[in-house]
């Protein structure tokens, strides 16, 4: 498939290093982009890790697909996703058995936000507060949702957004890698049209710049590599107090033109 | 203080008192006026004290909540409104006072609180505990000290909603929503296919609906679906009755038992 990428990781204007890792595998469709936690450089250890699991897990089960899966298969769910959401539960107990076999580590963590996809869908899985947005014809949607406690409440109506993005407490996950032996991974397969831009983010971005402010950036930006830019720039100059860390992904129109639609509809397909 | 009385028809089912924390009204059983009728939905409304006035508010629900018979999204309320949920009703007696720093609606008062502490992760105990206690109401700030324990909401009743087609040629004449995610268009992921002569120049794609935490939204595929005649300008979320349009095929959204 044809796609238009760049990927970028900024340590911010307040943090000494930058906790943040991800990883791009073009030739599978892909992309990965975790968050570490844990004093003293540790959280990059996690997210380090994290992406590594991934990345080898996927490219492992690309080369042979009788690579078992860890963890129980999601039901209704494509093998692909149910792929990535293992390379997830993966990550976990890498980060879990790290941080019991070294104590300094102890508490170390990370979110994760992974994408998988090709011409027409894509698979999605997440865990923490690491985001993917879609903008789709001019309109940007998120499309996880977060593992924290305040998304949880105002989820059930208990905080409204407002008092959300507000809240002390917005640092506080309910959910990541590397706390307990097993994780909950949400995963899921969504169709890919042509046109549609898909932005991976570390809370960093989100943090920093309000979803309107996100779009019109998407909206106004001819590659991905200035949305890239541009996004990372708007996150610093609203503060830059967290890493930040971004992955564009626009998905370039031509395989379905009429041509190539009547000649699959000829073919059968 | 503003006291809320829980009636259905005649019958008085609870008396609470509106403090500092927020009255939840609703079906699911976290909610402090717990209403058990399909009417009514989980997490229906709140009352609350606003700086010293007592405010209702409606959480999306899907049938609304009702003021002295006028649909409200949110209303101030003086002693003997009469707020109405379902066939439910809730008489206020009493008048709001000012609480100091009342936790939940003083978001616009406070000045912003230092943003990005270090992010933190609770651990299985823990998140038990603070979210029961978050969940069952109490606002954030309280919730480390809380002692409250209540479980956390049973998953309310389902009620499954369904796609009826109205108009246009689709593969079935009605679809129950079970999956996260339903694709509508001739793509080989479409749960509502459509089929027929113009089938081939209709989207892979046409729109698509997600199931979120709080209903079912309508989001755009290749083409912007309307909802009830007008475009729609981002995910939607669908009300009982809401008819979809997608070029000339029409679906009725519904829930059912």
């Amino acid at each position: 498939m044809r796609v238009d990428m760049e990927a970028r990781s900024d340590l911010g204007r307040v943090r000494k290093n930058n906790e943040d890792n991800f990883a791009v595998v073009p030739e599978l469709g892909l992309y990965v982009l975790s968050d570490g936690m844990g004093g003293e450089a540790h959280g990059e250890v996690a997210s380090g890790l994290a992406i590594e699991a991934i990345r080898h897990h996927c490219v492992e089960w690309a080369n042979n697909p009788d690579t078992p899966l860890f963890g129980d298969p999601i039901p209704n769910l494509p093998p692909r996703a149910n792929r990535l959401a293992s390379a997830v539960r993966l990550a976990n107990r890498a980060i879990y058995e790290s941080a019991q076999r070294h104590p300094s580590q102890k508490g170390m963590g990370a979110t994760v936000v992974a994408i998988w996809l090709d011409e027409e869908q894509m698979s999605v899985a997440h865990v923490g507060d690491s985001r993917l947005y879609r903008m789709r014809q001019g309109q940007l949607e998120q499309i996880t949702q977060d593992h924290s406690l305040v998304a949880e409440q105002v989820r059930r109506g208990i905080l409204t957004q407002q008092q959300a993005e507000t809240s002390q407490m917005q640092s506080v996950l309910i959910r990541a890698l590397g706390i307990d032996p097993a994780v909950e991974v949400d995963a899921e397969e969504h169709p890919v049209l042509p046109g549609d831009t898909l932005v991976l983010c570390s809370d960093g971005l989100n943090r920093m710049a309000t979803d309107p402010d996100i779009g019109s950036v998407l909206n106004t930006s001819l590659s991905a590599r200035e949305a890239t830019e541009r996004l990372i720039a708007l996150a610093n100059d609203n503060g830059g107090e967290d890493n930040v860390t971004v992955i564009v992904v626009r998905v370039i129109a031509g395989t379905n033109g009429l041509l190539a639609r009547l000649w699959r509809w000829l073919c059968g397909e | 203080m503003a006291k809320l009385i829980l009636k259905y028809e005649a019958a008085v089912l609870k008396e609470v008192d509106v403090g500092a924390t927020p009255v939840g009204i609703g079906r699911a059983p976290d909610n402090t006026l717990h209403v058990d009728n399909l009417a009514v939905s989980s997490h229906h409304a709140r009352i609350f004290n606003d700086a010293g006035k007592l405010v209702v508010e409606d959480m999306n629900s899907l049938n609304g909540t009702f003021v002295n018979s006028q649909r409200i999204t949110r209303a101030t309320l003086k002693p003997g409104d009469v707020v109405t949920v379902g066939k439910h009703s809730i008489e206020v007696r009493g008048e709001a006072e000012a609480i100091p720093n009342a936790p939940m609606p003083a978001a616009p008062a406070k000045p912003a609180p230092p943003k990005l502490q270090e992010t933190m992760v609770l651990d299985t105990k823990k998140r038990r505990e603070l979210l029961a206690a978050a969940m069952a109401g109490g606002a954030p700030a309280d919730a480390q000290g809380a002692t409250q324990t209540q479980a956390p909401a049973a998953p309310p009743r389902a009620r499954i909603p369904w796609l009826i087609v109205m108009q246009g040629k689709t593969d079935q004449h009605e679809y129950s929503l079970s999956n996260k995610l339903t694709v509508i268009g001739k793509s080989s992921m479409a749960t509502v296919r459509l089929v027929g002569l113009f089938a081939f120049f209709a989207p892979g794609v046409a729109a698509q609906i997600s199931k979120r935490d709080d209903g079912y939204y309508i989001g755009t595929g290749e083409k912007v679906p309307k909802v009830n005649g007008q475009p729609i300008t981002g995910p939607t979320k669908l009300n009982e009755g809401d008819v979809i349009e997608l070029g000339s095929v029409k679906l009725n959204f519904v829930y059912r038992d």
